[in-house]
């Protein structure tokens, strides 16, 4: 029976890559896939993009990540799929194609699975925000990014096509998985059970050690072995079964505690789990410890639901700047120089006149993280940090709190501290995201295979 | 006897927009009915309220023995906008551990479990 067995090597754009390594050396798989992404991580390539026009559009790790790896899959047969593409899927299958040159690998195909980018055209679309129904069109000068997450077909065709590398554009994050499970197990799109099952797979790994010992740590309740050497998760994958793993000699841990945790995870309606090219039914899913470190997937018939007609789109919107700034304070009335600086602040922003949309003012220690939510506290806290946020409309306006907070240097009480010395402009540009749903037939996809053999006979 | 929901489930949360969900899920799948029971939306809304401005919404997944909470308007606008320090919302499932649940007095909390079987290995 055809088993395949694929790595996590990464669960978002900065994530750390030692563990990736240790699945193509020792994990005993077929594919490596990994998510480079982050909900904002496209707006935020925009903006790059606009102030540095000469930067690559795709994730700037692209180089680092590959460059370990990319002998070693080739000889092992290994097939990378990843999202890193960004903004410039071709231009990301290229430089590999450079890169994979030059250390003398010629037998190789690197895909690109570009489209989706709608920055240009959604304000023309005819479509309106999800979040309060107002039309797109209306903020028309603010947009700065605008994308849909694509679904796995493009995946599939780029391994069909016989590529060893796929580098996409955005794509629902589970798609690096599903791509390959439906090309080696040939799946139809319309077998909705199996496309559901291959996402499920994806949403259990494409957060990376999520699901094998990551974010789960609780010392006493949930005891996770070396973390700070945590292992990958692995998925095993027959027609008829999964299993998650991971390496044996890595830190970490699979459990059915850690596959629940990361079934819900980001999860809205678990029965209705919307995605590019299904709707998976979560409350159809079941765990079940079959040894240390290895969870059987058991999901039931009928979890796959007829896709829909619309891709999820992100739109990244200019809403003005964002200033965030700190003064520490310890040792004895720690606390009354916290509120008194508060005080003072507030005096100061009246002064300057100040026209914040939003003001935040938290005690790190003690509220700034529940926020209005937080429990009152029983001590007087040895430590206090006053974190002071402002939201504006111009840069002039938030550029107001450092004007404020920097003279509590000299002026401000006893023993105050400073987080955030260094001079300058510390204001950043806020891109606010919106959804929206665009009707899939507007929104092509492209594949573009480099084959490094006829490149070189060319 | 009364045990802080730690003791008998463990808890994820994650983003969506201006939107955070909050699994809660019972270390033993047959203590189902007791987070079933206990922490409901009304349970949840005085712990969250405060910071919630839109709807808080409950759903149940038998299958796996857990519940999945969705909490609207809670990040301030969402991680793109938010103003507040921990701008996803990644630290907001430690709150729900500290709800009071009610059980019987034989229960084994998941600590004192957990130190049992350290003592054992």
């Amino acid at each position: 029976m055809k088993t395949i067995r694929l790595g996590a090597a990464t669960g978002w754009s900065r994530d750390k890559f030692d563990a990736a390594e240790d699945l193509v050396e020792h994990g005993n798989i077929h594919y490596l896939c990994f998510d480079s992404m982050s909900e904002i991580t496209m707006s935020a390539a925009q903006v790059s993009k606009i102030e540095k026009p000469n930067l690559p559009g795709y994730d700037p790790y692209l180089e680092s990540r590959m460059t370990p790896i990319l002998k070693s899959c080739h000889e092992k047969g290994i097939k990378i799929i990843t999202n890193s593409g960004w903004l410039d899927p071709v231009g990301a299958a290229q430089k590999v194609a450079e890169i994979a040159k030059k250390m003398g690998l010629h037998n190789l195909k690197v895909a690109a699975v570009s489209g989706g980018i709608l920055t240009e055209t959604i304000a023309d679309m005819g479509l309106d925000f999800m979040e309060h129904g107002e039309p797109i069109s209306s903020c028309r000068d603010k947009i700065v990014s605008a994308e849909v997450y694509l679904g796995a077909k493009g995946i599939v065709e780029a391994l069909e096509a016989g590529a060893d590398i796929v580098i996409t554009t955005r794509v629902g994050d589970g798609c690096v998985y599903l791509g390959p499970l439906a090309y080696e197990f040939k799946w139809d799109f319309s077998d909705y059970d199996a496309i559901a099952k291959g996402m499920i797979i994806g949403h259990l790994m494409e957060c990376g050690a999520q699901v094998s010992g990551g974010y789960f740590a609780d010392p006493g309740y949930k005891d996770v072995p070396n973390l700070h050497d945590v292992g990958n998760p692995i998925a095993e994958v027959t027609e008829d079964q999964i299993f998650i793993t991971k390496n044996p000699h890595k830190g970490g841990v699979v459990s059915t505690e850690t596959c629940k945790e990361q079934l819900l995870y980001e999860i809205q309606d678990p029965s209705h789990y919307y995605l590019p090219d299904v709707v998976a039914d979560l409350t159809k899913v079941a765990f079940k410890q079959v040894e240390k470190n290895r969870v059987e997937v058991i999901i039931d018939d009928g979890a796959g639901l007829p896709e829909t007609d619309t891709y999820k789109a992100l739109i990244g919107l200019k809403e003005g700047y964002m200033a965030e700034e700190m003064a520490v304070f310890a040792g004895p009335g720690a606390m009354e120089r916290a509120e008194l600086t508060k005080t003072i602040l507030n005096e100061s922003f009246k002064k300057l006149n100040l026209n914040a949309s939003e003001i935040r003012m938290d005690y790190l220690g003690l509220n700034a993280i529940h926020r209005e939510s937080s429990p009152a506290s029983g001590h007087i806290p040895y430590e206090v940090i006053l974190r002071v946020a402002i939201k504006t409309e111009t840069k002039d306006e938030a550029e107001k709190l450092r004007i404020a907070i920097d003279p509590l240097a000299v002026n401000g009480p006893a023993g105050t501290g400073k987080w955030g010395s260094i001079g300058g402009s510390r204001v950043r540009p806020i891109i606010g995201l919106n959804s929206a749903l665009v009707p899939k037939k507007d929104v092509p996809y492209e594949v573009t295979i480099i084959d490094l053999k006829s490149t070189i006979t060319q | 006897m009364l045990v802080k929901l730690r003791e008998v489930a463990h808890a994820r949360s994650g983003e969506k927009g201006d939107l955070s969900n909050i699994s809660v899920i019972a270390y033993n799948e047959e203590d189902y009915e007791i987070i079933k029971n206990q922490v409901t939306v009304e349970a949840v809304r005085k712990l969250y309220g405060p910071i919630t401005k839109g709807d808080i919404i409950r759903y149940e997944v038998p299958r796996i023995g857990a519940l999945n909470f969705v909490l609207h308007g809670i990040l301030e606008g969402g991680r793109s906008r938010t103003l507040a320090f921990d701008e996803s919302g990644k630290a907001l499932s430690s709150l729900m551990l500290t709800m009071d649940i009610e059980v019987s007095d034989t229960y084994i909390p998941r600590s004192a479990k957990m130190q049992a079987l350290k003592g054992a290995n």
